[in-house]
């Protein structure tokens, strides 16, 4: 029999209309975002408004102070400090990103309370800010790119951790599974079918992480822990906006180049 | 099967004492139920060393929970797993550890690590028997132990492919290597769960007919869950058929009648009220 042409024929199901639910979840949505308006005496108006101001900032800032020797040449070993920072940052959080990340996977831990305790260090670590550990840690070492990589290992810690877990916890169980059988331990099924597994994942989310610390270095110089963050802050402090800009360039040559890096790699290595 | 429902059992002619010497695997009334559905319903099991087995039934009958309980994927609700005679018990402790080592799992799946060479898979076989010292990355693996590795792959027919990352293999290959991963492991019992559902037929043959031959040369003991009866037919010792947690029939291969094999595979069509009682 043909098909298109069926002897009777066959009613398509009718699409179900909305539900309620999905009418309570809207209505929520558009308070939500109501009061947050509100709440962040959010205005247009001031923004028309304002525009002297920044004509007057603009006026200040351009065209930028390109001069070698005071400002571009101060600006872009100042751009290595940062780099440096998120490097060593990134590299010298992974030992304690790996462990607590072994310590916070279901397919490696199956004891509950190491599993939760693990969780629990990792959500500490995201939770504070790198900013908050730069502050911590310049009252303790005193200004400058130091303090800065503290903090950066510190907080990254939190973060990779917990990517990193979530990718082992993604993987297929079951070379785990076989090594098991075959008497393995916990620890030498880890580093025989749960991490060979996950290298490729781990790399990726490794270049991703060194991306997002040379950016928030950046920031930290904003708070005293070196860097070009710390001469971007100077030359605000100084009313230098001219200064200032050449340094914005700066920092936007090396996030670009950064990125460009990480991004080729991943797709090198396919992650 | 016969119509009043009893195990119809056919010994072979010359069938040595089933209390005797020999037997390397002896599961006695095991029973497991996943969310209140029987899968084990007290089955017994014997397998000797040297004997290929093969374990036929319709989906859902309990052949692969059985494995995975005498490896201890599983834990059971009851019953006793003996391997060489002594009791693997339930817990966790040294001496059941180092009795389910004699065991090894063949799988479906295969679940070797496919970024890994296949020598570093077959020495993983042996990781259970490695300090941690020698075994923080396949770098530190003894010499000895890549040595047998390499026996064992030749065993497989598998040497020359030795330094090839294990995913680049084809299914039928990847098998036998797993197979060899269970060689370099010393294990003495090879279980293997469908180790042949995934591959073409003549990969099957191949693989089904290895696992044969290994059971008469190294005198292991071989149980392999297969869906092909004439796989069966051409290369098993004896034919264990399960129905509903139990051994609905125990015959040798060659005695084994198309009667029990309707009467194995027609679980699967029973009406829905007789499955609910």
């Amino acid at each position: 029999m043909d098909v298109r042409t069926p002897s009777r024929p066959l009613a398509p199901p009718r699409r179900p209309r909305p539900s309620a639910a999905t009418g309570v979840v809207v209505t929520v949505l558009v308070a939500a975002h109501v009061l947050a308006w509100q709440g962040t005496e959010f205005s247009p108006a001031a923004l028309v408004e304002g525009w002297r101001g920044m004509a007057d900032f603009l006026g200040q800032a351009l065209p930028p102070d390109l001069s070698w020797s005071r400002v571009l040449s101060p600006g872009i070993r100042a751009a290595l400090v940062t780099l440096a920072i998120g490097l060593l940052g990134t590299t010298l959080s992974v030992p304690f990103a790996l462990g607590l990340a072994l310590l916070a996977a279901r397919t490696t831990t199956p004891d509950r309370w190491a599993y939760q305790a693990g969780r629990s260090i990792l959500s500490f670590l995201r939770a504070v800010p790198d900013v908050v550990f730069a502050l911590v840690f310049v009252t303790a070492v005193g200004l400058g790119p130091f303090a800065g990589v503290l903090a950066l290992i510190f907080h990254n810690t939190g973060v990779m951790g917990k990517l990193w877990a979530e990718a082992m916890e993604e993987i297929d169980l079951g070379p785990r599974d076989a090594l098991r059988t075959n008497g393995a331990s916990g620890l030498q099924v880890a580093l025989h079918a749960v991490l060979p597994a996950v290298v490729p994942q781990f790399v990726g989310l490794l270049l991703y992480r060194f991306d997002v610390n040379v950016r928030s270095s950046l920031v930290l110089g904003l708070v005293g822990a070196g860097g070009i963050g710390f001469l971007v802050n100077q030359s605000i402090k100084l009313f230098r906006f001219d200064e200032m800009v050449t340094h914005l360039m700066v920092v936007m040559a090396l996030v670009v180049a950064v990125d460009q890096l990480s991004a080729f790699v991943r797709r090198r290595i396919g992650a | 099967m016969t119509p009043t429902g009893e195990v119809r059992h056919v010994e072979p002619p010359a069938a040595p004492s089933m209390d005797g010497a020999g037997v390397a695997l002896a599961v006695r009334g095991l029973r497991k139920s996943f969310a209140g559905r029987t899968v084990l319903d007290g089955l017994d099991l014997r397998l000797r060393s040297g004997e290929f087995l093969a374990l036929l039934g319709a989906n859902g009958c309990g052949k692969s929970t059985a494995l995975r309980c005498v490896v201890g994927l599983e834990t059971p609700d009851g019953g006793m797993i003996h391997i060489h005679g002594r009791e693997a018990g339930a817990a966790r402790d040294a001496e059941s550890a180092r009795l389910r080592r004699r065991t090894a799992m063949v799988f479906q799946q295969v679940h070797l690590v496919r970024r890994r060479s296949v020598l570093d898979n077959v020495c993983a076989g042996a990781l259970g028997r490695l300090p941690l010292r020698h075994s923080l990355t396949p770098l530190l693996f003894p010499r000895e132990l890549r040595e047998e590795a390499m026996a064992c792959l030749d065993r497989v027919g598998l040497a020359a492919r030795a330094a090839e990352p294990a995913g680049r293999l084809s299914g039928g290959q990847q098998q036998r290597v797993a197979i060899a991963r269970a060689l370099c492991q010393r294990a003495s019992i090879v279980l293997a769960d469908e180790p042949v559902s995934a591959l073409d037929p003549v990969a099957a043959d191949q693989v089904v007919g290895l696992l044969a031959e290994l059971a008469r040369e190294q005198r292991l003991a071989v149980a392999a869950v297969l869906h092909q009866p004439s796989l069966a037919r051409r290369h098993a010792d004896r034919v264990v058929g399960l129905l509903d947690g139990r051994v609905a029939v125990d015959a040798p291969a060659g005695a084994l009648t198309e009667a029990d094999l309707a009467a194995l595979y027609a679980a699967d069509r029973r009406p829905a009220e007789q499955e609910h009682r």
